[in-house]
């Protein structure tokens, strides 16, 4: 029934994985390990500004991944996942009056995103499809819109003070750390979402995108699975909002809006099923709105725009192909 | 405030409910009839505004320039999307991302062009006073937008509900199979329908400038609007889409001034009602094919 939406994911389904090109297993560690190391090493290899925007490129990832839960293993398209990115950054900026402790921050956000997309999903897992994707849309708008009206600080957000990592540890106020804290905090959510993709919830939730029909006959309550997938990408993106304020010590209704949800969903289609895709998306698509538009007079959203344009017209499956090359294995 | 407050307020309600509808009618049919979920339907608004803001000089010919460059622009603007989201049929998120792709193109141009402050359109001369009703000075420009836009909503009802074309139109949505196998071309009736909305989506960006005036971020929010009104109303549906613009009307200017906390949620507790009293197969043919 999905098939038109999820593509991919029958596809990654059906197909037998031993037909698949094997990479030896030494490149595949030579060339994480190489990553892992760029990755820890940027500070100290490049400058503050494109270390902060690694740091924003890595939430992003993690908001692309919160994308990546409903879209790719469920075939329903998220389009508000900013909303619960806000809703944790609020909750941690609010919290920040308390504690300045990093964990406790992330650990109250992906409650509270949870709590949220717990709430509104009831809205939105009646729907499939597009229908599906204008619900989950119309909510975050409307998430943004009461933002706008109660968040402290109102339009102009609020700001707070810079994160604490661990009990004992001196507060984060150079770039350099707080990218390094928020690389740690999102391997570890990685660690999470690569266990959760494992299990049988996950397995449940691919039948859903395969033959939804065939998962009720057999017994599974469709819409209380989605609502859990739900759930539990609003906790993700709950835990992306603490990331946020970490890296910008600053959080305003403007980081609801439909842009950072949009790229989200790209960043997840990109990926193609596959949630390695939807962070490496994430990662291009950030490069291409901050970084590259940079060179074009601040046109960001005009390259973004044209990103977007290029993953509807690209065949899907041959970014798999990009993804299975990129990472030697499909997921 | 006193009562005829109130009704002022609620009279400003049924302007911006059917300048709403007047955009969200568009959008409906297009859902309905073509599967197309368009993003770029508040932008085709956006740039009504826009072209009412560079046209309109307070003279009657300006106004009437500003209304057929609408037009003109509204339909080629909804062929173009026609033809953009041709090569995606039967991949609605990707229809989706193309039609975002295409507002946050033009989102950028126009702040290019226009610059990123909010503009202000004065109606022509003639209707730009306020005659006084019950006591409360009102403008006369959203009395004749009311009277207008009711003509507008009248002769669509019309058309979609009462005459052969909106017959054509109906059929496919109901069942675009059925409908291709009756001789209908479909194709044809999608593009005509996506041109259609577009140039209503357009013109009432034109109408509605001094209403809901051109700025950065009124595409979405007007693609908010209409996307509620759709949902609530039911995809594809004239009556509905019009009583739940009306309705959403009322609570973005009676609820905000009566409860301004509890606006937004009136419309979240809207959207929720109709899905909870709707079956979900309504939208069971817009899910693409088995």
């Amino acid at each position: 029934m999905t098939a038109t939406l999820a593509p991919v994911d029958t596809d990654d389904l059906t197909r037998p994985r031993t037909g698949h090109r094997r990479v030896p297993v030494v490149f595949t560690v030579i060339a994480v390990a190489g990553v892992a190391s760029v990755a820890v090493a940027l500070p100290w290899l490049v400058n503050a500004y494109l270390v902060s925007l690694a740091s924003t490129a890595l939430v992003m990832a993690v908001l692309a991944m919160s994308a990546q839960l409903p879209a790719g293993l469920t075939g329903q398209p998220p389009l508000g996942q900013a909303a619960y990115l806000t809703v944790g950054a609020y909750t941690a900026a609010s919290l920040a009056t308390l504690t300045s402790l990093g964990p406790i921050q992330l650990a109250a956000a992906a409650a509270a995103g949870a709590i949220a997309a717990a709430i509104t999903g009831l809205l939105a897992v009646r729907a499939r499809g597009t229908t599906f994707l204008m619900i989950t849309f119309a909510v975050g708008e409307l998430l943004h819109a009461a933002a706008n009206a109660w968040a402290p600080g109102g339009s102009d957000g609020t700001h707070t003070p810079a994160v604490v990592p661990l009990p004992g540890l001196p507060p984060m106020v150079l770039d350099g750390w707080a990218y390094l804290y928020v690389l740690v905090c999102t391997l570890l959510i990685a660690a999470a979402v690569a266990v959760l993709v494992r299990t049988r919830f996950a397995l449940l939730l691919r039948g859903i995108a395969s033959h939804e029909p065939r998962m009720r006959a057999s017994g599974h309550h469709t819409d209380r699975l989605l609502l859990a997938a739900y759930t539990i990408a609003g906790g993700i993106a709950g835990a992306a909002g603490a990331l946020t304020i970490t890296v910008t010590r600053y959080i305003s209704p403007a980081d609801a809006a439909m842009g950072i949800s949009a790229l989200a969903l790209a960043a997840a289609l990109i990926g193609a099923g596959s949630m390695t895709g939807a962070c490496t998306g994430a990662v291009l698509l950030v490069a291409a709105r901050d970084w590259a538009g940079g060179f074009l007079g601040g046109h960001g959203p005009t390259l973004l725009g044209l990103c977007f344009l290029l993953v509807a017209y690209l065949p899907r499956h041959r970014m798999t192909g990009l993804a299975s090359l990129l990472t030697g294995r499909r997921r | 405030m006193g009562l005829t407050g109130y009704a002022i307020i609620a009279l400003n309600g049924v302007a911006y409910g059917l300048l709403l509808f007047t955009v969200a009618a568009g959008l409906t049919l297009i859902f309905g009839v073509a599967g197309v979920f368009s993003m770029a339907h508040g932008t085709l608004y956006l740039a009504g505004a826009y072209t009412a803001w560079l046209l309109v000089d307070g003279g009657w010919i300006g106004f009437g320039l500003a209304l057929a460059v609408g037009a003109v622009v509204g339909t080629v603007g909804g062929t173009a999307l026609a033809a953009v989201v041709q090569p995606l049929a039967g991949r609605p998120l990707d229809q989706v991302l193309a039609t975002l792709g295409i507002a946050y193109i033009a989102g950028d141009q126009f702040s290019a062009v226009f610059g990123a402050e909010p503009r202000s359109v004065d109606p022509p001369g003639a209707l730009a006073g306020s005659i006084t009703v019950a006591g409360h000075a009102y403008p006369i420009y959203r009395l004749s937008f009311i009277a207008l836009a009711a003509v507008v909503a009248g002769v669509l009802f019309w058309l979609v509900e009462r005459s052969r074309a909106g017959a054509v139109v109906r059929a496919v949505v109901a069942d675009p199979q059925m409908a291709a196998a009756t001789g209908i071309r479909t194709g044809t009736v999608r593009t005509a329908v996506l041109a259609g909305g577009g140039g209503l989506a357009v013109v009432g960006g034109v109408l509605g400038a001094p209403v809901i005036g051109p700025a950065p971020g009124v595409d979405t929010t007007i693609l908010v609007y209409s996307l509620i009104i759709c949902v609530v109303g039911g995809l594809g549906s004239i009556r509905g889409a019009l009583l739940t613009a009306l309705g959403v009307g009322q609570t973005l200017t009676l609820g905000v001034a009566l409860a301004p906390a509890a606006a937004s949620f009136v419309l979240a507790a809207m959207m929720l009602a109709a899905l909870a009293v709707r079956q979900r197969d309504e939208f069971a043919h817009l899910r693409g094919p088995a």
